[in-house]
């Protein structure tokens, strides 16, 4: 109910983006032959998964009112250090305990500074982002690439790169973890919270919900997320390049979030929306391979995406007070 | 009157499928005070808002001077000299008073000096009072609203739409707003006021004009209307405060629930100290700045005390101090704002969700997992017994009147079962017809056992609910009536003195 669906004005955000992506879909698969492959679209929607994952972790940091710039940068360094610790000997259950922990640690401390200390979100993850990367490649990594070694053939590789009757892992993880969300968002007492918080964080807290431990847990799960997204990028790869914290990957991720309606002002959003986000841009990428785009054309268009979505955000989920004020006609 | 400056004829406005206006004729002539009245809901705003270009009609002829205009935006409207005041300021809080008014006449090289004393002279003209070189961030409302009245002043405006202006005034205040009102009339300025105050609408205007869902009830010059009149047009019935009286069946205090000792923070609250009973409703009346909102504020959590801040609160036998409303809440303790679309209920959630958030946080969901259909049976019991107008529990509680969101509003805190509630300012822009059932409720709810307080600056409201009246002047409870020993005129003189 509290959803990005907007029924009363007709037209929603999911539904244009939804038509888009159809549109886009078809012109690929009649240009491309290549494109409507089986394999192609199975390895499009494989390639997306991490993406989406992540996304999903997004998702939960904006529908609270915040956002996480340090998901890859977590994902990047827990899934190294797993590497690393496995590759030094230690057992790989142990060591992903330990990876876990870490990305954990990153989380808390996300949410301390934004809960407790008031650090607007968008600059206490920017800063951790730095700090975390920085922090564990100087102090616990080896190099910048770590490969996977000693863990090659244990169940671990297969979190990555294995396949339940021909249906690849990773999309099978973005399955579950988008359900999960799904569930804890919808059902959950504390999802509940997460969305009144996002909403209107002063009633929130007059209402009495636990306005700080939300905060905390957002950032929490989100972390626990990313370590997930991690260890599949490690596994699918057989390692796990460090440098990608630096990269853009981030904005591409809140591309995905906001283009599925995810309304970036708090409180809206679902976890379709996110899935529907992740098609898109999904479809646009691998079709922009298959074409062999330039990445830097291809960035130009991602980035007049990303405009064109928060746009279209800032139209329909409006903060401005005056327009929005309908109560009192 | 001669020939209307401004005629509206047959305006219609519809939000999708409804109709906020439906059909109504406004005339307002050149140096006319014109009070617009109606419930929440009625359209007031609607109609204005139309004039100043804020929205645009549905349908019908808006003409100035006797011919048609189209106001695409609030800035043709301005130009054409419409003005509206809105109850949200919107000036800009970082900026000084003199450069708010001068705001978009500024000069390519703009020396402040000159601005500062063309802005003195002008503020002195209107015999406002307020610093030109003060950041408008430390003004209070009131200050504020003067701000905004010299800028539509300064702007040559032929018509200024007051909307809700007096609400947040003092009496003094007020006094003052009236003062320049009449002025602005000798000056050949129409004034569109919209207010809840019947009484200054009947005092103030030349003519007023009645709303009621939509439609247009009557108009007619002030001298031929009366408060009673004016309700009965409102609501299509006589209805509203009764009497200001105390309640007939004032009841002692009860067992002493809540005691205050020695309680101070900042400026707000100075070493205050007070005593609650069960069972017994107590107003706190107090002017605007007076500290009472501070103080039932720091008493439920709501505002952080921190260990500069001394006093104690005790809570039948055991010392409290809360730092957030969560823990207060859970120790029965809940306040009820008196703003509520900032903080008191979630806009785009549901009216079952509202509730129903209320009802979680109490922590009364059996487990982690919410049961929707839990939710909608506790929220269709409070819908029913406060008589909220909706089309059902799933509307959204942005798209009700003022009157049924606080309704909402006060549900969502009450399925917490509480012990003590802090109602603050409860009927604050709501209309006639449920300012009665709030009252209504809010006696129910003493009488079930439950401490009570009212904290309002509208006397009237004051004596008819209250059981016992303390009266808070700058940061302290300074004196304390029994009902019915307390008239209008001791509880002013110990709110101002």
């Amino acid at each position: 109910m509290s959803g990005g669906g907007k029924k009363a004005r007709g037209i929603s955000q999911e539904g244009i983006v939804i038509a888009i992506s159809a549109v886009i879909f078809l012109v690929f698969a009649v240009t491309q032959p290549v494109f409507r492959t089986p394999e192609n679209i199975l390895s499009l929607i494989q390639n997306v998964s991490i993406l989406g994952i992540l996304a999903v972790a997004m998702a939960l940091t904006i529908i609270g009112r915040g956002i996480d710039l340090s998901l890859v940068a977590i994902m990047a360094v827990s899934a190294a250090w797993v590497l690393q610790l496995s590759n030094n000997g230690m057992p790989i259950g142990l060591a992903c305990l330990i990876g876990l922990g870490l990305a954990l640690l990153i989380g808390l401390v996300n949410g301390i500074l934004i809960a407790y200390l008031e650090i607007p979100a968008i600059f206490a993850t920017l800063a951790i982002a730095t700090a975390a990367y920085g922090f564990v490649r100087s102090m616990l990594l080896e190099d910048n690439l770590i490969y996977l070694k000693a863990a090659q053939d244990t169940w671990f590789k297969v979190i990555g790169s294995g396949d339940v009757l021909g249906v690849p892992n990773p999309v099978i993880l973005f399955a579950i973890v988008a359900l999960v969300v799904h569930l804890f968002l919808k059902h959950a007492v504390k999802g509940r919270f997460l969305y009144a918080m996002g909403e209107n964080p002063s009633a929130a807290r007059i209402t009495g919900l636990p306005n700080r431990p939300m905060v905390l847990l957002q950032y929490l799960l989100a972390a626990a997320i990313a370590f997930l997204a991690g260890l599949i990028m490690a596994t699918s790869v057989d390692s796990i390049e460090t440098r990608i914290a630096r990269s853009t990957l981030v904005y591409d991720i809140i591309l995905v979030v906001v283009i599925g309606g995810v309304g970036l002002a708090g409180g809206k959003g679902k976890v379709r929306n996110v899935i529907v986000g992740t098609l898109m841009i999904g479809i646009l990428l691998n079709g922009m391979t298959i074409l062999n785009t330039p990445y830097t054309i291809q960035n130009i268009i991602k980035s007049v995406i990303l405009l064109a979505a928060i746009i279209v955000d800032s139209v329909m989920n409006p903060r401005d007070e005056q327009t929005s004020q309908q109560g009192d006609i | 009157m001669t020939s209307p400056m401004i005629r509206m004829t047959g305006m219609v406005k519809r939000y999708g499928p409804v109709a906020a206006i439906d059909g109504v004729d406004f005339q307002l002539g050149e140096g006319e005070i014109h009070s617009l009245l109606g419930e929440n809901g009625a359209g007031k705003s609607t109609l204005t808002k139309m004039l100043s270009g804020v929205a645009t009609p549905t349908s019908g002829v808006i003409e100035l001077d006797g011919r048609p205009v189209t106001f695409e935006t609030p800035a043709d409207a301005m130009r054409a000299g419409i003005n509206m005041v809105y109850q949200e300021n919107s000036l800009v809080p970082s900026m000084s008073v003199a450069q708010n008014l001068f705001m978009g006449d500024e000069k390519l090289f703009n020396r402040l000096r000159p601005l500062y004393i063309a802005a003195q002279q002008f503020l002195q003209s209107l015999n406002f009072n307020v610093d030109p070189w003060a950041s408008v961030s430390t003004l209070g409302v009131a200050q504020r609203q003067m701000v905004e009245i010299a800028r539509a002043v300064r702007k040559n405006a032929r018509v200024i739409v007051f909307d809700e202006p007096t609400a947040s005034l003092t009496p003094e205040e007020k006094h003052h707003f009236f003062n320049l009102i009449r002025r602005l009339k000798q000056d050949r300025v129409s004034i569109i006021f919209i207010s809840h105050a019947l009484e200054e609408a009947l005092e103030i205007s030349d003519r007023i004009t009645i709303l009621r869902d939509g439609k247009l009830v009557e108009t007619g010059d002030a001298k031929d209307f009366d408060r009673a009149r004016i309700i009965a047009g409102m609501v299509g019935r006589e209805s509203g405060i009764e009497g200001e009286t105390a309640p007939a069946d004032a009841k002692p205090p009860g067992k002493r629930v809540l005691s205050v000792q020695n309680l101070s923070m900042g400026k707000a609250v100075r070493n205050t100290s007070f005593s609650l009973y069960s069972g017994q409703v107590t107003g706190i009346f107090g002017l605007i700045g007076s500290g009472r909102t501070e103080t039932a504020k720091v008493i439920s959590g709501v505002l952080k005390r921190n260990m500069f801040h001394g006093g104690e609160v005790w809570l039948e036998d055991k010392p409290v101090r809360y730092r957030v409303p969560r823990t207060a809440m859970r120790d029965g303790i809940v306040y009820v704002t008196e703003d509520r679309k900032a903080e008191g209920f979630f806009d785009d959630m549901s009216i079952a969700e509202n509730i129903g958030m209320g009802f979680l946080a109490a922590g009364f969901n059996k487990s982690q997992v919410v049961r929707r259909s839990d939710i909608a049976e506790v929220a269709k019991y409070w819908t029913g017994k406060f008589n909220v107008a909706a089309l059902s529990n799933e509307a959204r509680v942005i798209e009700l009147s003022g009157g049924n969101q606080q309704k909402v509003v006060i549900a969502k805190s009450l399925v917490q079962k509480p012990r003590v509630v802090f109602f603050d300012e409860p009927t604050r822009g709501v209309d006639v017809g449920a300012i009665a059932e709030i009252h209504r409720l809010i006696r129910e709810l003493s009488r079930s056992g439950i401490t009570v307080v009212v904290i309002s600056s509208y006397l009237p409201e004051i004596l008819s609910i209250s059981d016992r009246i303390l009266v808070c002047r700058k940061g302290r409870i300074v004196e304390e009536f029994a009902a019915g020993t307390a008239e209008e005129k001791t509880i002013m003189y110990a709110a101002v003195h």
